[in-house]
């Protein structure tokens, strides 16, 4: 039989995922992509300090994973979770606090922008250096298996930062105990202005994991459905002591490394053609096929999101920094006091 | 004449390395066709193609390591690594190869190259991106370890580098890359490794430093000389092996010394510095021998009053200067 094309309009069965999760995975894409869009704007304005390094294009990659984990799973993160930070519930004002180093930030204004972190919602605030916490975040995976806790790990990691020798140490270490952690590479093809096939020998990141001995996986990162479904069957492998997963998204980030960086060294058609995998407006279509979606749902969405980020916006910008002393605090547990000299 | 900023001499100073020895190479990130997240590679790679200059993966262990490897049959390698902040991967063939290769094979392999390490602070970089780290280098014999504060130095030090047959920290402050500008001379020069300059001479003190921090000498120097202090300024420039001569010379005649360095005080440069000349030039001191340092914390914090509150700038050190001047 001639096999016939019918443009069938999905069914909630047929896509496996509850009404709630489908609004939750959108509501945190949405949140996510007009969070960062708001952080580029006011970067450009000059209304906090040091630099931005936006995700936008990318969410789908870091919210499908993290939506839906306990509070005790552990994010490990690099530079470009903005959209973990969101969905593991890291208040919105600590996000802004932190982007603006006030005093209400958790860090305290110790370290530089997109370094978010809090400790209740287990996000480790992270170091800059690439790989860092994928290192730091399969020792939590070794913690939780040693303590006999079924709670996991999700380390993210740029396709760039799989070529640190850190890197390879850490996943070969999960290949060989098990441990309950999912590797997600967010491969955005370019690691600053190098791009992908010169960074590695090999097309698919997820090709890695076959030296390590566990699965490896790579899935389009756009489609925030296929991102949740794949990570929710590895959290569920890790969970049951069956160890770890590498799950290589395929994104795209739309602007600079940075907000200083012009990004010159891509072609503007490769741009073009990944803005029209805009995640987020597939998420949407999705719903709106789905008929659990309305362009008038949108907006009321868009107009509460939009208070929120305002309010926490102008709570941080009336903080005030932390004192210049605080640098000498968190250097060790109390006992014992840094040296201070009086200049 | 047109001024050269402190990273253009750079810039040059590959340009005309390169021309002159086809042994000299580069590798780092962003190094080929972005020109280096600074610019300071800018040109290079349309000048002198993919093979001498080399985009390399986020791989710290190789660029250094690697780079040992090359120079070890022949080549001149220059291997960037893009922040101080992300050396620390590259330690163990930096400590374990690079510094130590000539001596474990009793001379027969040497390791001439030159890595440039984009350092400092002042510019809002927060804890990673921001360090320096020259002190574990500079505690380590077998590396020579540089630092310029002016563009002069900067050309003539990195060709000093170069050409010279072992393996060189070669820091550049970022807060300095176009900060600071002077002519140039049209003609090739260096400037010797292992030879400190007197910047300002002066009778009553001597205040040492390198890198970014003697900019924040001589403005207190500077503003000394209005107060009735004369103060002599010495720029280390090479941190590893250090001029003990030049900084002696300079003790016998004010007998008094403030030292200043950017980094944390605890196992830094000038503790080293300080505990040479008491034990060397004691009878000849004045006053307790003092240092401005960055804090005893574990980096620059990134909230502008604490970056500030963590730096020594010119008010530091005429506080400390004048406290050794009254002792
Ligand atoms: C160990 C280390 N080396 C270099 C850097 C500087 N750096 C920051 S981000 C980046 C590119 C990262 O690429 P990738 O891992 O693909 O992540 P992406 O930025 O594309 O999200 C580089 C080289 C760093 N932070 N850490
Ligand atoms: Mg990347």
């Amino acid at each position: 039989m001639p096999a016939t094309k019918i443009a069938a309009k999905p069914s909630l069965k047929q896509i496996g995922l509850s009404k709630e999760t489908l609004l939750g995975l959108y509501t945190n894409l949405l949140k996510t992509r007009m969070l960062d869009e708001r952080f580029r704007k006011l970067f450009r304005q000059g209304r906090f300090a040091g630099t931005y390094f936006s995700a936008v294009g990318q969410e789908a990659t870091t919210v499908g994973p993290t939506y839906g984990l306990r509070d005790e799973d552990i994010i490990a993160p690099s530079h470009r979770e903005i959209g973990a930070a969101v969905t593991k519930g890291i208040p919105l004002v600590h996000i802004v606090a932190q982007i603006y180093a006030r005093i209400n930030s958790p860090d305290k204004g110790k370290t530089h922008p997109c370094h978010y972190g809090w400790r209740e919602k287990g996000f480790i605030s992270p170091s800059s250096t690439l790989a860092g916490q994928t290192v730091t975040g399969t020792g939590c995976a070794m913690g939780f298996q040693i303590q006999k806790k079924d709670n996991v790990v999700i380390a993210f990691f740029g396709e760039g930062a799989t070529a640190r020798g850190g890197w390879h140490e850490a996943v070969n270490y999960a290949g060989i105990h098990k441990l309950p952690i999912i590797y997600v590479c967010q491969n955005n093809l370019w690691a600053e202005s190098v791009p992908a096939h010169r960074q590695a020998g090999i097309k698919d990141f997820s090709d890695r994991a076959k030296a390590y001995g566990f699965p490896g996986i790579t899935i389009d990162g756009n489609d925030v459905v296929l991102v949740h479904k794949t990570a929710a069957k590895a959290i569920e492998r890790a969970r049951n002591g069956e160890g770890p997963t590498l799950i290589e998204c395929k994104t795209y980030r739309w602007y600079g490394h940075s907000e200083i960086d012009p990004a010159d060294y891509r072609r503007e058609e490769e741009i073009i053609e990944w803005k029209k995998g805009d995640p987020i407006a597939r998420a949407e279509n999705l719903l709106l096929d789905l008929g659990i979606h309305t362009s008038k749902k949108r907006e009321a969405m868009v107009e509460q999101i939009n208070q929120e980020i305002d309010e926490a916006v102008a709570a941080c910008e009336k903080e005030k920094y932390a004192e210049p002393e605080e640098a000498y605090n968190d250097v060790y547990s109390e006992n014992f006091p840094v040296r201070r000299d009086d200049y | 004449m047109k001024k050269t900023t402190l990273i253009e001499a750079i810039t040059q100073t590959l340009f005309e390395e390169m021309e002159r020895d086809d042994r000299v190479f580069l590798i780092g990130q962003d190094i080929g066709l972005y020109g280096g997240v600074f610019k300071a590679t800018k040109g290079l790679l349309d000048r002198f193609g993919p093979e001498r200059v080399i985009d390399s993966p986020i791989s710290e262990v190789y660029i250094a390591g690697g780079s040992v490897g090359a120079a070890m049959v022949g080549l001149r390698p220059i291997p960037e690594i893009q922040f101080a902040d992300f050396i620390t991967p590259s330690m163990d063939q930096i400590i374990q190869q690079a510094a130590k290769l000539r001596y474990r094979t009793g001379g027969q392999w040497t390791c001439p190259m030159t890595i440039r390490v984009c350092c400092g602070g002042d510019v809002g970089g927060g804890l990673y991106h921001s360090q320096i780290n020259e002190q574990w280098f500079f505690s380590q014999p077998g590396l020579q370890v540089v630092m310029p504060a002016t563009p002069y130095d900067a050309k003539g030090l990195l060709k000093s580098a170069i050409r010279g047959e072992d393996p060189v920290i070669y820091f550049e402050h970022k807060r300095l890359y176009r900060w600071v500008k002077e002519e140039l001379p049209e003609d090739d020069f260096t400037v010797p490794i292992g030879k400190a300059a007197v910047r300002k001479e002066g009778d009553d003190i001597t205040i040492v430093s390198y890198g970014f921090m003697y900019h924040r000498s001589i403005e207190a120097a500077q503003a000394l000389e209005k107060e009735g202090v004369s103060a002599e300024v010495i720029d280390m420039r090479t941190i590893s092996p250090w001029d003990r001569e030049t900084i002696y010379e300079s003790v016998k005649k004010t007998s008094k010394v403030v030292l200043v360095q950017e980094s944390s005080k605890t196992g830094g440069v000038m503790g080293e510095v300080s505990a040479s000349i008491t034990e060397e030039m004691f009878d000849y001191l004045d006053a307790p021998v003092s240092r401005v340092c960055g804090l005893d914390v574990p980096a620059i914090p990134f909230a502008p009053p604490m970056e500030h509150f963590f730096l020594p700038n010119a008010e530091k050190i005429a506080r400390v200067v004048k406290k050794v001047m009254e002792y």
